[in-house]
């Protein structure tokens, strides 16, 4: 069973990878449910006893938020604000993807640091979570397009709720629903926020909203 | 150490290459509807080939009249590192596979010079490209052999193939699984089959491979399509080893076993070429770097396992 | 009906009053609703201050919640400022809702939106579970996120976009920072829940993991540290706060700041007890306390908008009370008064800037001129506000900023109080110099105050402006009582 775990890590890290090397907005919110649905599976193979009606139910509900709800309001919020592809960067598509592995290499050497968290499930649980991090605040720092910058945010939520699976043996579960209640808000806020941008600044690039300085 | 006896991988590669060609063309003839030629049609091609006399620009040098024979011997040298299922392979050292690339790099280095030495810019522009690509293609090479030498911690090739059982699947399946699949990109390349380059089409558009050889006639050509056809055997053996792990208990049926997957793998590579189309030059590149980071991902993993 | 169902019944009426804010159908009477709802909120709240005061702490939920003294400071200073915007709110919106630009819809929505932000708010202060603390944090990162821009306007988008970004990452931050802290109590063997509990970790602080603890709490102050405004996480206060309507502006300068502040100090006592001093928590508050100033005292002399320099004098502000607490005792007792002083005053002076606005139609301060001539009474109160933030003599900021100096001294740190000083100076100079280009001098074009008024926004600033003065000369001695109380939990 640890060897699933291995596998859903190395298929969030590839999926790490190509959100930062894609720049068609629909296929990386596509990216962002799949990254989602899979890290749903984790409470339920991490089930310390037993596959319970409570850690059933709780995959569920992340399954659906993250996998299907989160990337509809995106989409919804694609559609009314009619964008398709994002502008060329600051860095360049090809150049984030060398530099994502560059950050994956730091993550594991950071994670080689403290080796002596004797809760970490698997040795890839902790670089995992600071490269999926990472790469969310990268994505945020980086492009120019709003609903790229809320896809970001949610990466970085993921690589939290790994980051919280890499320390912690069980969170409790008011929290956990009331941090997914927040993303949800976090995620509905934003989408109807890149609406009203949309409508304003007839353009979704945040490199437009500028005239606030100093 | 050398292993005489290993001299059946050597034979058996130079009797069943043209082969594999064969069963390529075939599968995609097939698969368009047609009937195509029979399997054993390059054999006829090469006999027909090494019949016929070169003919030699005035503008090229010996190095034109060389460059098929060095490439032709440099991938000949490389077979001697290749082991054959349960059979060694005929040299075998640490750091082996350091040499095979080097090889190859070698024959490609002449085939480039040769290929620059007609004057004709046609060719040029080839061999840039080539260049280009082998640039990507080398670096994931590397990449995957220093993981595979991490992963197995010994440095020969054969003994790569040797020790790669089921046992070291199952445990770092992950990594190994990245492995293949960067390593298949390379084979894709390296024998510039579709998406990178089409070995059918004469269309300066789509040629990389192709224009090089162009102006090449007779036995040179014939040594030189020889040669492209062992290559393919090389990097699909290569491939095979690591996919496909070795049981020392099956003995000799290993040899049927390596000799059932390169079947396979052409006709995977056929129906590749069948469906896929070839992609513009801007993204193979792109593809490339993704391959790349691919054999990245699975050398920082098997640095992070340790 | 024990004290403890209070908190809970105090959240329970918050949220209730967001459904009957749906009902109503009037903007006008809405926006009476809001002060008298907030007023009933005001009273729950006062009953809760007294009980804590009397009895001690209180818990409620199951443990969820703990009120002790440091936390029903923060509750009375948050009714204060609350109950003073909602007053003014009703007045403020009147020329928006006579052009019909804050109509029923915007109106509901404002209505909703204020009474989830107190809810949030006092979640934050009331909660026990640091998990909790945080969804109320990020809740009011959310909730306050439209309150900036009720309605469409290019700037104050613009404003909100860099306030959800940037505190949504900041708030992530410091959710690593919980779980990190809560990880480094591994060696208690809790069970889950009791693992985020903020009694039980400071009951049991010596156990915590220092390593872990130092780390979690770097995560803490950084990511709660952008939502105070602490620099260099500070970019999104002057958008915000100046682009957001008036009322909001001042429920965030006046109290939204102090409560990340809070969350921040809650993890400052468990990080002194599980490394058993406190030199690494008071030398990261005192570092981001100097910059803030430094940072604020750079960028106030060359501001352009009345509400921006306000919103660098938050961050300044802010900068004082963290570098208070990082002083040690005599400090901390200092960043408490300094909180209630700087609340008050901040959201005066808001007000009265945002009257001025309304009435030059503009913030920017190379038109507005002659303001005390054109409205004595708010461009006098415009003057004397300023006057108080900067710390002058009668007014009670200049006590607060006097005892951190003198915190300053007694612990030796010159180096700290040599750049303090230079901080508020330059502040000094500079906030002097718009304010007065502002209230005197000719008005260009003669202007009307077009709306009277009313009796009670007259009372609520002189009242204010005298406590701020009364408390300036003389410390009554329940309310030193209190402070001392609330700085006990300090060390």
């Amino acid at each position: 069973m640890v060897h699933l775990l291995e596998v859903i890590f190395v298929l969030v890290m590839l999926n790490n990878q190509m959100l930062l090397s894609s720049s068609r907005l629909v296929y990386c919110i596509k990216l962002v449910a799949f990254q989602g649905v899979i890290l749903s599976l984790i409470p339920i193979i991490l089930a310390h006893q037993g596959i319970t009606l409570h850690v059933l139910c709780f995959a569920t509900i992340v399954f659906v938020l993250k996998g299907i709800i989160f990337p509809k309001l995106l989409l919804r919020a694609l559609r009314v604000a009619d964008v398709k592809r994002e502008v060329e960067p600051i860095i360049g598509f090809t150049s984030s993807a060398l530099l994502g592995i560059l950050i994956l290499g730091l993550s594991f050497w950071i994670s080689s640091k403290y080796t002596n968290i004797e809760t970490a499930i698997n040795f890839l649980t902790l670089p995992t979570a600071l490269y999926t991090i990472l790469v969310g605040l990268f994505l945020i720092i980086c492009r120019k397009k709003a609903l790229m910058q809320v896809v970001g945010y949610l990466v970085l939520e993921n690589g939290i709720y790994i980051f919280g699976v890499a320390l912690l043996k069980e969170i409790p579960l008011l929290i956990e629903i009331g941090v997914l209640l927040d993303i949800f808000v976090a995620i509905f806020v934003m989408g109807i926020a890149t609406y009203h941008i949309s409508q304003e600044f007839e353009t979704t690039d945040v490199d437009q909203l500028n005239t606030l300085r100093g | 150490m050398i292993h005489w006896y290993s001299i059946f991988s050597l034979v058996s590669a130079m009797i069943c290459a043209p082969f594999l060609k064969g069963v390529i063309a075939r599968t995609k003839a097939i698969l368009s509807g047609r009937m195509g030629a029979s399997v054993f049609q390059p054999y006829f091609d090469l006999w027909r080939i090494f019949q016929k006399k070169s003919v030699y620009s005035k503008t090229t040098s010996w190095i034109f009249k060389t460059g098929p024979v060095i490439y032709f011997v440099t991938i000949l040298i490389a077979l001697f590192f290749l082991p054959l299922g349960n059979l060694p392979a005929i040299l075998q050292f640490q750091g082996d596979f350091i040499v095979l690339i080097y090889l190859l790099g070698l024959g490609r280095f002449f085939m480039v010079i040769a290929a620059l030495d007609t004057g004709s810019s046609f060719e040029g522009m080839g061999a840039s490209r080539e260049v280009f690509f082998a640039f990507f293609a080398e670096i994931i090479l590397f990449l995957c052999f220093i993981t595979l030498s991490l992963l197995t911690k010994v440095l020969s090739l054969a003994e790569i193939h040797f020790i790669l059982s089921d046992g070291l699947w199952l445990n770092t399946g992950v990594v190994l699984f990245l492995v293949v699949v960067a390593l298949f990109v390379v084979f894709l390349i390296e024998n510039s089959r579709i998406p990178f380059d089409d070995p059918n089409t004469h269309l300066e558009l789509t040629m990389i491979h192709e224009v090089m050889i162009l102006d090449h006639s007779g036995p040179e050509l014939g040594l030189i399509l020889y040669a492209s056809q062992l290559k393919v055997w090389i990097f699909g053996l290569i491939l095979l080893g690591i996919a496909v792990p070795f049981d020392p208990q099956v003995g000799v049926f290993n040899v049927v076993v390596v000799m059932a997957g390169m079947i396979l793998l052409s006709l995977i590579v056929g129906v590749i070429e069948s469906v896929t189309a070839r992609l513009k030059l801007f993204k193979i590149s792109q593809f490339l770097i993704g391959a790349m980071t691919i054999s990245m991902l699975a050398l920082i993993l098997a640095l992070g396992g340790r | 009906m024990g004290y403890e169902d209070l908190l809970v019944v105090m959240l329970f009426v918050t949220f209730s009053f967001v459904l009957v804010c749906q009902i109503i159908r009037n903007e006008k009477h809405i926006l009476s609703f809001l002060w008298i709802g907030v007023m009933i909120v005001c009273i729950l709240a006062a009953l809760v201050v007294f009980a804590v005061l009397k009895e001690g702490p209180l818990f409620s939920c199951g443990q969820r919640l703990y009120v002790d003294a440091f936390s029903v400071y923060h509750l009375a200073i948050l009714m204060i400022v609350f109950l003073m915007s909602s007053i003014y709110a009703n007045n403020y919106f009147q020329e928006e809702i006579d052009s019909g630009i804050f109509n029923i819809k915007v109106a509901r929505r404002f209505g909703t939106l204020w009474f989830v932000s107190l809810a949030a708010m006092m979640l934050v202060l009331i909660s026990n579970d640091l998990g909790i603390m945080w969804v109320g944090m990020e809740t009011t990162t959310l909730v306050t996120a439209f309150l900036i821009c009720p309605y469409r306007k290019k700037k104050a988008l613009e404003a909100m976009w860099k306030y959800l970004i940037v505190c949504s990452v900041g708030i992530a931050l410091a959710f690593m920072g919980t779980i990190i802290i809560a990880a480094s109590a591994h060696k208690l063997f809790s069970s889950s829940t009791d693992m985020f509990l903020w009694t039980h970790l400071h009951r049991f602080g010596y156990l915590l993991n220092p390593g872990l603890v130092k780390l979690g709490f770097l995560f803490i102050i950084v990511g709660y540290g952008t939502k105070v405004g602490l620099a260099p996480m500070h970019t999104w206060l002057p958008d915000a706060h100046s682009q957001a309507p008036t009322p909001v502006s001042a429920v965030f300068s006046g109290f939204m700041l102090n409560t990340a502040l809070y969350c921040i100090l809650r993890y400052v006592l468990l990080v002194d007890t599980a490394l058993g001093s406190t030199t690494f928590t008071h030398g990261l508050l005192i570092f981001f306390g100097l910059a803030s100033i430094l940072i604020a005292a750079s960028f106030i002399p060359y501001q352009h908008d009345l509400k921006r320099v306000l919103a660098y004098s938050s961050v300044e502000h802010l900068g004082i009370i963290t570098l208070g607490f990082g002083l040690g005792a005599l400090g901390a007792v200092a960043a408490l008064f300094h909180m209630f002083n700087h609340s008050v005053c901040k959201t005066l002076t808001f007000f009265c800037a945002g009257r001025i606005g309304r009435i030059y139609k503009t913030f920017d301060m190379n038109t507005i001129r002659g303001a005390i001539h054109v409205s004595p009474l708010w461009g006098a109160g415009l003057l004397a506000c300023a006057l108080a933030l900067i710390g002058v003599v009668p007014f009670a900021l200049f006590m607060s900023e006097l005892l951190v100096v003198r915190a300053a001294i007694s612990s030796g740190a010159w180096i700290p109080l040599g750049l303090f000083l230079a901080g508020i100076t330059i502040v000094f100079a500079g906030v002097l110099h718009h304010v007065t280009e502002l209230v005197w001098g000719n008005p260009q074009v003669q202007l009307e105050n077009l709306y009277r008024t009313s009796f009670i926004e007259k009372g609520m600033i002189i009242v204010s402006l005298g406590v701020l003065i009364i408390l300036g000369l003389w410390m009554p001695m329940s309310f030193k009582v209190v402070l001392e109380h609330a700085a006990q939990f300090m060390n």
